[in-house]
């Protein structure tokens, strides 16, 4: 079980693991990148874009930890600061301005620990994507191709739908992090973060084969997505989100 | 034996070490020798907040239960339980403010660090619930450790399931004042502690997203000696206001009576 974990965590967090950057390439075209929080900082750690997905305009948010040690450094691993949510607010308050659905590709530890993102409020802006993705009039979509944990994570999963590759990972924390909290070893063993154990209770709909067929699957999950969501008002939307995640939380009395 | 007090007279100072006698803390359990605040029980803070035998507590919707079965966690359910004599770390109700009805959630550090789990989010859910239906001012006593890592990816989910209340309540125009006590972290900080109306914040209270040892280890920062307080937040523009909890009261009056002054069916 600590070995299935191991090996997830060891895999997600390959260099050569395949990346937002690289799906937006293959599935979007006219991909336009919007930048910074027009306040102080551009966040390299979260990209934000807008791209035709088939004819519709969708607003794309896509955060993944680099590919090269330059590209790691730049990207602080994956996780992003006060500003790069800051960012993504700016970047999904427009979506929904101009009706484009919001698709998120995550692949991070969790959320930036910096002095300077507690001085940026760090804390507040995560409250606010949190709070914004949930009261969204648009569409949203959460594919996790790696991992993504606690609130950090939870700014972007705070979704209409979440796909998930069967591989990643998604918890209160890292397996590390809560190691750490709780002074202890191994304990994730017993915390469900797999695909697998998510889709069970509900939080992932929708689990991606890691099979050479990867790129079409999420083609398919998106079209499906859209085609499920886009008729629907933003009070439905808003609706059904509340109602996927009182799910979720049901799901905690029928464990055992 | 009789004679032994049923409490101990002295308690040490969490911030300055140092042994402190029953009557030197004083009526608002403030360190005669380093200033400090000292962490209050749930009773304390309702004493001390609200008019006197005003609070009426409503009863949380659900029990803690260990269903991931987590190494000790049902013993330490049990033994934060006889220590607080609480079901869990919050407790909620209605209560006054000088005349004004609210509802009242207090968080309880002494229950596990106050920390975020099924049950806690449960009850801040339910007492926003109750604002909402009885439209009540929302008074919220924030302090968390962060998310409860036992109950995993169901703390998380408390997250986002209290803010989703939280924007209709504030959007109901539903008043909602939080006071963020020391410690007020992590899960709790980034999400509903921030997003009220008014974020006050009682002094020497450490608040921020990830904790000191965390930045440390993962940045190699070295970090201010006042980083994450009260009053190094204020400075940095996060909060309204830092309040000494001598004044508290006071001031959660004033707001209240400034929401409803020229209010014609105030």
């Amino acid at each position: 079980m600590a070995n299935e974990l191991e090996q997830k965590l060891k895999l997600v967090r390959d260099v050569n693991r395949i990346t937002g950057q690289e799906i937006i390439q293959q599935l979007f075209h006219q991909v336009l990148e919007l930048h910074g929080d027009r306040i102080n900082h551009d966040d390299p750690a979260l990209f934000s874009g807008i791209a035709l997905f088939e004819n519709q305009p969708v607003t794309i948010l896509s955060v993944d930890r680099g590919t090269s040690l330059t590209e790691r450094i730049e990207k602080n691993g994956g996780a992003v600061r006060a500003s790069g949510y800051r960012k993504a607010l700016r970047s999904v308050e427009l979506a929904e301005k101009f009706n484009r659905p919001v698709i998120s590709f995550l692949n991070m530890p969790g959320a930036d620990a910096s002095l300077e993102s507690e001085n940026e409020g760090q804390s507040l802006m995560i409250a606010k994507m949190i709070a914004k993705m949930g009261q969204l009039k648009v569409p949203n979509l959460a594919v996790f191709i790696g991992e993504g944990h606690s609130g950090g994570a939870l700014a972007f999963a705070n979704s209409n739908r979440i796909v998930m590759f069967e591989n990643g990972l998604f918890s209160v924390a890292s397996p590390e992090a809560m190691s750490a909290i709780l002074r202890k070893e191994t304990v994730s063993e017993v915390v469900p973060m797999t695909a697998g154990k998510l889709q069970k209770m509900g939080l992932v709909d929708q689990i991606i084969k890691e099979d050479q067929d990867v790129i079409s699957q999420v083609n398919t999950a998106i079209k499906t997505w859209l085609d499920d969501f886009n008729n629907l008002s933003s009070n439905e939307l808003i609706k059904q989100r509340t109602e996927k995640f009182a799910h979720v939380l049901a799901y905690w009395d029928k464990m055992d | 034996m009789s004679e032994m007090p049923e409490q101990a007279l002295w308690s040490s100072c969490k911030y300055c070490g140092r042994h402190v006698h029953t009557e030197q803390w004083g009526l608002f359990l403030r360190c005669p020798f380093c200033g400090f605040p000292k962490r209050l029980t749930v009773e304390q803070r309702i004493e001390m907040t609200f008019d006197p035998d005003s609070f009426q507590k409503i009863d949380l919707n659900i029990k803690s239960k260990d269903q991931l079965h987590f190494k000790k966690y049902a013993d330490k359910l049990t033994k934060a339980q006889q220590k607080t004599k609480h079901d869990e770390a919050i407790t909620i109700g209605t209560a006054k403010i000088g005349n004004h009805l609210v509802a009242a959630g207090i968080m309880d550090n002494q229950f596990m660090v106050g920390t975020l789990n099924t049950t806690v989010g449960e009850g801040i859910r339910q007492i926003m619930e109750a604002a909402l239906e009885q439209r009540l001012p929302l008074v919220l006593f924030v302090t968390s450790g962060g998310a409860r890592m036992q109950e995993g990816i169901f703390s998380l989910l408390q997250m986002n399931t209290i803010l989703a209340v939280q924007e209709r309540l504030l959007d109901a125009g539903i008043l909602n004042i939080n006071i963020l006590t020391d410690p007020t972290m992590g899960g709790a900080s980034a999400s509903f502690a921030f997003n009220s109306d008014y974020v006050l914040a009682e002094d020497h209270a450490q608040i921020g997203f990830s904790g000191k040892r965390v930045i440390e280890q993962t940045s190699g920062e070295q970090l201010p000696d006042e980083f994450q307080s009260a009053e190094y937040l204020l400075e940095h523009g996060q909060l309204d206001d830092v309040i000494q909890r001598e004044k508290l009261k006071d001031v959660l009056q004033q707001l209240l009576d400034l929401h409803t002054a020229g209010d014609q069916n105030g």
